[in-house]
């Protein structure tokens, strides 16, 4: 267990990386999905942009403290993912905190960013906030279902819940990857990341597009720039996640950006081609197919 | 010493004396009647001390000098001395509590009282069958003409139809007395026993028809209509001494007369006994009227004491005691509730409640009903204990079914009853005027019970080391109870301290023992507390939560299953009048009782069959059953089930939780249900693993805990009730810690821990503070809360906690649960059971939110404006919980690493430590090192969001991004009833209440039956001559006719 200053700066650093390239690819799916749709779309740069600007604005109104602390809580969540997260396989540098836990830890320290920004966005008063939670919870007991199933049969088939483990156990080349190792479990993970990321169909959350909706409707100024911190930082926790998970994880920062980028396109790439769902419809969704998908998974370990 | 003839001599002389006196002088006349009773009370009490005490002989005693068959013989021995003794005291109590009828009703009344009694005496003291019959003959004329002294216009036809009956067996009874004279050459009971008539062709005839009226005398069902219209119509006062002396007197005939007709006949009696138990408990059921319901609660009580006679053979040297335990209880206590019937003076059952205006008396009620129902400390409680025992041994599994069941028919409705009394209005219209002469025998006849009970208890194996001092304490608290509330908190809440520290000097070396004395005594104290937020005396509380935490105690320091039992019936009394104290709560501590009741009885079934396995009274016996031992751990884990909520037993819960008041729903959520977890670790461990039936048992609580967890939260999503939302979370966190327990590995019990201590910590917290919340706002519904962050910002912080911890989320110690049933899950390959617990975790999470947005986020109403935080004695006990909270989050390895040595003693280890790291073979986690990145993190983002913050701006309400409109009602704004309705339409389907519409249509089928029963109950003296005829033809056709 390293408590170290060097360890601290390079985790800061890769925190720094993961910001970065997570506002990048951000801005490179919006123009994928603009050209999809026949537009040109934002300029790779937006994000940095988007984000100075809501930093530096003047105006900012609070409506109490848990308020306040919402985007912490949230900016938390995301971070956390990342520090507890093995980032880049056998490095020392990047291993990050991940000795305090296993994947439990990380499936579990998700819902601390999601608690704290739903108690700061009720606190805001705002009715579509709480709506836009309560699908949001509503919506991710049942991601989770899959997701639950495809853990447990990873940890079948490889005896373990650490994700050092489950990446070193892939690495005698492409064929010992996940996806080809346990295709069942792999599809079960990767159909539920189309809803842990938020995209068509699965976006009501949010709603983009439509009236000012979800949790962050009230958030703005410097505490919406905090919100968009994180999202940059939870999108490529989550998609590194999956990449150690069912993708062979990566040696160095090349493999991490190409392997991220195309597991996060795989929810960009569906969410462009389908319609959003109800709420009732998404719940029930996942309790089919993704989670038939799942059991199977297992049922071919017992 | 003055002889026993003297009873009748002084009866029958006083009965001809007052014959002589003038008809108006009346209070002469009652003054020598009561001097009479007094005086063969005393010659009989004399007769027991000398039994008793100086260990004298039994006596025989010949009429006129001559010896049997020419004279009419009685034997006064300990049997008689002690039946005689019941029999006169409430004769002479019945006497003095009818004194002013009987002054009213004439001198005449009171020669037919005085004879009645002696008859009973002579009834039971006589050796003689001619004897016999001509008394009982004397009984019965006295019983219908006292029946007259009610002036109810049914009195006259009930005792006409008595009469008529008792006519008809007596007529048989002599019939039967000629035969055997025939066959036998004698009048005398033991020559006529010993003459072995059923070897005798023709004899089986004369036994028969003896046995048939015997049998009769006693009411059994159906053929019984006769004898319930007494009960009906007779004064209470009366009728009290019909169901005490009469019953008494009348089973001691047939025990008697056991001898006759030899083993042969045995079953019969069993049979008869068995049907009139269940029978009449079942009419019970649908009584309206207390006297009626009495009636049958009487002749149910005589239909077990025959079946006890029934199976005396099995039961062998334990016969008397048990008998005896069952039979003092059902006198004392069915005497005095029928007394209390006449100062109550209500015709139906929902008049009780004006026992309220004096407590004391509802205290006696209860007394009763409990001492009925077998409860402890009463001697039924052990009789009931030894009469399971033995049938367990002889492998009598039919019988120990039946007498269960119509046990449980029984708590019913007296429960129902006893419901009512304690919840119902007040009637305005009845009146309890106090008079000595009738409040005096209630007492007595419920001190009777206790001191019995406390007698008795040594005489069952075991029972010499049931501990009462707890139950002391709660008995000074009763003494207490007119003290304020401040006062009594303190004094409970010292002794509660004291009592730990002495318990924690004997649990030195048992780990689980020592967590669930914290659990149960700490939590105590630290519950208690908010009680000083109270006004007022808070009449009746401290006795019942004492009471409740002694039940507790004892099961932690039980040795013997009897001990065990003791205290698990102690602490189901207590809670259940804890629960009932809430407003709306009488159908939930009704619910909660019977599940218990239930529980109890498939407890001390397994108990019975672990006993018998190896004759073996402690609970180590529970580790090697050999009689049915699948079906025994079956039970045992159901019993604890009913504790702890769990799928198919939980629906008493939400209710009983929800309902009960701000600090009790804590002691019974956060603490209670911890008796039930503690009973399934216990049997778990004496089971173990590897056995054939074991093994199944534990797969399938895995599932059920599994499915309750998901049942429990999934119900709680959708409560828009606050406190029910709690409820139904308690049933799912029980759901949890059945699964693990059930997994029966190191990792497993380990979560099962991490689990009951979390729980204990956070449902106190919760219920404590949304209990206080409720009680501050005046409502339950969440939805008309709101905004309560700002007025209660210290509730906010304990809630926020609490639902972190529920919520499993790092860095808080929930989160190691969670981590460890992972590791455990997968370890022990219960896959789909694992992933069904985790769905609900996640579950968990909606209504957790639902919870803490509706109640302290979104809009402040505009009537809580002026609302202040809740009392700091409330506040308090949460925070100290809450330092509990952070230690076992921050350093998770000094509690669960002694656990997991204590644990490597049963399980092969999964789990070891290094330093604060944990390890198995899965993975690892390090719950103090989380904390420490967690927490660094969280205040560098914090540093970071305050150094970008520029001036922040407060905004009021309402100043909210709304697109062209202005919201300015916070009803409109807040966003919290049917908040899941999406959700609802997707999975809702899942929370269908099956098991409530289970257990309605058992009841309804229950009381459809009981209904459809009743109707041979015409009242017509035809029909009711019909059934002692017909019963008479089947009897007899069963017996000899071959059928």
């Amino acid at each position: 267990m390293d408590y170290s200053i060097t360890k601290f700066l390079w985790t800061l650093l890769g925190l720094f990386i993961v910001l970065n390239w997570g506002m990048l690819m951000s801005s490179t799916m919006r123009r994928i999905g603009a050209r999809v749709s026949g537009r040109f779309g934002i300029p790779w740069y937006q994000p940095w942009i988007d984000l100075t600007k809501l930093y530096s604005l003047k105006s900012q109104v609070s409506h109490g403290a848990m308020f306040f602390l919402g985007p912490v809580f949230r900016l938390m969540g995301g971070v956390g993912i990342f520090l507890f997260l093995p980032i880049i396989y056998g490095s020392d540098h990047w291993s990050n905190y991940s000795f305090s836990g296993d994947l439990i830890l990380i499936l579990y320290f998700q819902f601390f960013g999601m608690l704290g920004m739903a108690l700061g966005a009720g606190e805001g008063g705002h009715p579509h906030s709480a709506i836009g939670i309560s699908r949001g919870l509503s919506q991710f007991t049942t991601i989770e279902v899959p997701m639950t199933l495809a853990v447990i049969s990873l940890a079948i088939q490889y005896q373990t819940l650490s994700i050092s483990d489950i990446v070193a156990a892939q690495q005698g080349g492409f064929t010992t990857w996940t996806l080809w190792t346990n295709p069942l479990a792999t599809a079960a993970g990767m159909l539920s990341l189309l809803g842990a990321f938020g995209h068509s169909p699965f976006n009501l959350v949010k709603a983009p597009n439509e009236i000012p909706i979800g949790p962050p409707t009230e958030y703005h100024g410097v505490f919406l720039g905090v919100l968009r911190t994180n999202g940059a930082i939870l999108h490529v926790a989550e998609a590194a996640l999956f990449m150690n998970l069912f993708f062979g994880g990566a040696t160095n920062w090349v493999e991490l950006i190409v392997k991220t980028f195309l597991i996060y396109f795989w929810s960009v790439f569906v969410g462009t081609v389908f319609p959003r769902f109800r709420i009732e419809q998404s719940v029930r969704w996942f309790l089919k197919v993704p989670t038939i998908i799942g059991i199977i998974a297992i049922i071919i370990f017992l | 010493m003055v002889a026993p003839i003297y009873i009748i001599a002084v009866a029958l002389g006083l009965a001809f004396l007052l014959g002589l006196l003038k008809s108006s002088s009346t209070n002469l006349g009652s003054l020598l009647m009561l001097a009479g009773l007094a005086f063969i009370a005393f010659v009989s009490g004399q007769w027991l001390y000398e039994f008793l005490i100086n260990g004298r002989a039994t006596e025989m005693i010949f009429t006129a000098g001559f010896k049997p068959p020419f004279s009419i013989n009685l034997r006064m021995g300990m049997q008689e001395a002690l039946l005689t003794t019941m029999i006169n005291a409430a004769g002479l109590l019945s006497g003095l509590y009818l004194i002013d009828t009987l002054k009213k009703t004439g001198i005449n009344s009171m020669t037919v009282l005085l004879v009645f009694v002696m008859s009973l005496n002579v009834i039971v003291m006589t050796r003689d069958i001619f004897n016999l019959f001509v008394f009982l003959e004397i009984s019965s004329i006295a019983t219908a003409g006292l029946v007259l002294l009610s002036s109810k216009g049914n009195a006259f036809q009930a005792g006409m139809k008595y009469l008529i009956a008792t006519g008809i067996i007596s007529g048989l009874f002599l019939i039967g007395i000629i035969f055997s004279y025939l066959y036998a050459g004698s009048l005398n009971i033991d020559e006529l026993n010993a003459a072995h008539i059923m070897d005798i062709k023709g004899g089986a005839i004369a036994i028969f028809i003896i046995y048939v009226s015997v049998i009769l005398e006693l009411k059994p069902f159906p053929a019984n209509g006769w004898g319930i219209d007494v009960y009906t119509a007779a004064k209470p006062g009366f009728s009290a001494l019909i169901s005490s002396g009469t019953a008494t007197a009348g089973l001691y005939v047939a025990y008697k007369l056991l001898p006759l007709g030899g083993e042969t006949w045995l079953p019969y009696f069993t049979i008869i006994g068995a049907i009139t138990f269940i029978g009449s408990n079942l009419m019970g059921t649908r009584q309206q009227n207390p006297n009626r319901l009495l009636g049958y609660s009487s002749i149910s009580q005589v239909g077990l004491l025959l079946m006890i006679l029934g199976l005396s053979n099995q039961l062998g040297d334990n016969t008397l005691f048990i008998a005896f335990s069952i039979l003092i209880s059902h006198y004392a206590a069915k005497a005095g509730l029928f007394w209390l019937s006449g100062i109550v003076k209500s015709q139906n059952l929902e008049g009780w409640a004006v026992l309220r205006k004096q407590p004391f008396m509802l205290f006696l009620f209860g007394t009763f009903i409990f001492a009925l129902i077998g409860f402890p400390p009463f001697p039924s409680f052990f009789g009931k204990w030894q009469l399971i025992m033995e049938l367990a041994t002889q492998e009598n599994y039919l019988w120990m079914t039946l007498i269960l069941t119509g046990s449980f028919i029984e708590a019913i409705y007296l429960f129902k009853w006893l419901g009512f009394a304690i919840k119902l209005d007040v009637p305005s219209n009845i009146v309890m005027k106090f008079e000595w002469n009738k409040y005096l025998p209630v007492y007595l006849m419920a001190l009777t019970l206790y001191v019995i009970g406390f007698y008795v208890s040594p005489m069952v194996e075991g029972g010499a080391f049931i501990n009462y001092i707890p139950l002391l304490f709660v008995l000074a608290l009763f003494a207490l109870d007119f003290l304020p509330v401040f006062v009594k908190n303190t004094i409970s809440i010292a002794g509660i301290i004291y009592y730990m520290v002495d318990l924690f000097s004997q649990l030195e070396n048992d780990l689980m023992r020592q967590i669930f004395a914290v659990i149960f005594l700490g939590g105590a104290v630290l519950t208690l507390m908010a009680g000083y937020n109270k006004k007022g005396t808070r009449a009746g509380f401290y006795p019942m939560a004492l009471m409740m935490f002694a039940g507790l105690t004892g099961i932690i320091e039980a040795n013997s299953m009897l001990e065990f039992f003791f205290s698990w019936e102690i602490m189901t009394a207590g809670s259940y009048f804890l629960i009932i104290r809430g407003k709306r709560s009488m159908p939930h501590g009704y619910s909660y009782m019977l599940f218990s009741i239930g529980g109890a009885y498939a407890l001390l079934f397994g108990f019975a069959l672990a006993y018998a396995s190896g004759l073996d009274t402690t609970i180590a016996a529970l580790g090697h059953i050999t009689q049915l031992t699948t079906l025994a751990y079956t039970l045992l884990a159901v019993g604890f089930m009913t504790k702890t909520a769990s799928l198919g037993l939980h629906i008493w819960l939400p209710g009983a939780h929800g309902e009960a008041e701000s600090d009790v729903s804590p002691m019974v959520s956060a603490i209670l249900l911890k008796a039930g977890v503690f009973g399934l670790m216990l049997l778990f461990l004496y089971m173990g693993t590897g056995t054939e039936g074991g093994d199944k048992l534990l797969y399938v609580l895995g599932w059920v805990g599994a499915l309750t967890t998901l049942v429990g939260n999934l119900g709680a999503v959708f409560q828009e009730d606050a406190k029910r939302l709690l409820a139904y979370s308690s049933i799912g966190q029980l759901g949890y810690i059945l699964f693990a327990v059930s997994i029966m590995t190191q990792l497993g019990w380990l979560a099962g821990f991490t689990y009951t201590i979390n729980h204990f910590m956070f449902k106190a917290i919760l219920f404590l503070v949304i209990g206080g919340i409720v009680v501050k706002l005046g409502t339950h519904n969440m939805y008309e809360m709101g905004g309560m962050i700002k007025k209660m910002p210290f509730s906010f912080i304990a809630v926020l906690i609490s639902i972190i911890v529920i919520g499993g989320i790092p860095p808080l110690s929930g989160f190691a649960g969670k981590w460890l049933f992972y590791h455990a899950i997968i370890q022990k390959g219960w896959y789909f059971q694992g992933a069904v617990i985790f769905f609900a975790g996640i579950i968990a999470f909606l209504y957790l939110f639902k919870l803490i947005h509706s109640v302290f986020l979104g809009q402040l109403k505009d009537n809580h404006r002026n609302m202040k935080e809740i009392s700091p004695w409330i506040l308090i006990p949460s925070y100290l919980l809450i330092i509990g909270i952070m230690i076992f989050s921050a350093f998770p390895q000094k509690i669960l690493q002694p656990i997991g040595e204590m644990l490597s003693v049963y399980f092969p280890e999964s789990l070891h430590w290094e330093g604060t790291k944990a390890y198995t073979s899965l993975g690892y986690w390090d719950g103090t090192t989380i904390m420490i990145v967690v927490m660094t993190a969280f205040i560098l983002l914090l540093g970071w969001l305050v150094l970008m913050s520029k001036k922040i701006k407060k905004v009021e309400q309402f100043n909210i991004v709304y697109a062209a409109e202005r919201p300015f009602r916070p009803e409109t704004t807040h966003v919290s009833y049917n908040i899941y309705a999406g959700y609802k339409k997707a999975v809702g389907f899942l929370v269908t209440p099956v098991v409530e519409i289970f257990w309605d249509s058992m009841s309804a089928l229950l009381f459809d039956f009981a209904g459809w029963l009743r109707r041979i109950y015409s009242g017509n003296m035809q029909n009711y001559a019909l059934h002692v005829v017909l019963f008479i033809v089947v009897f007899y056709l069963i017996a000899l006719g071959g059928l």
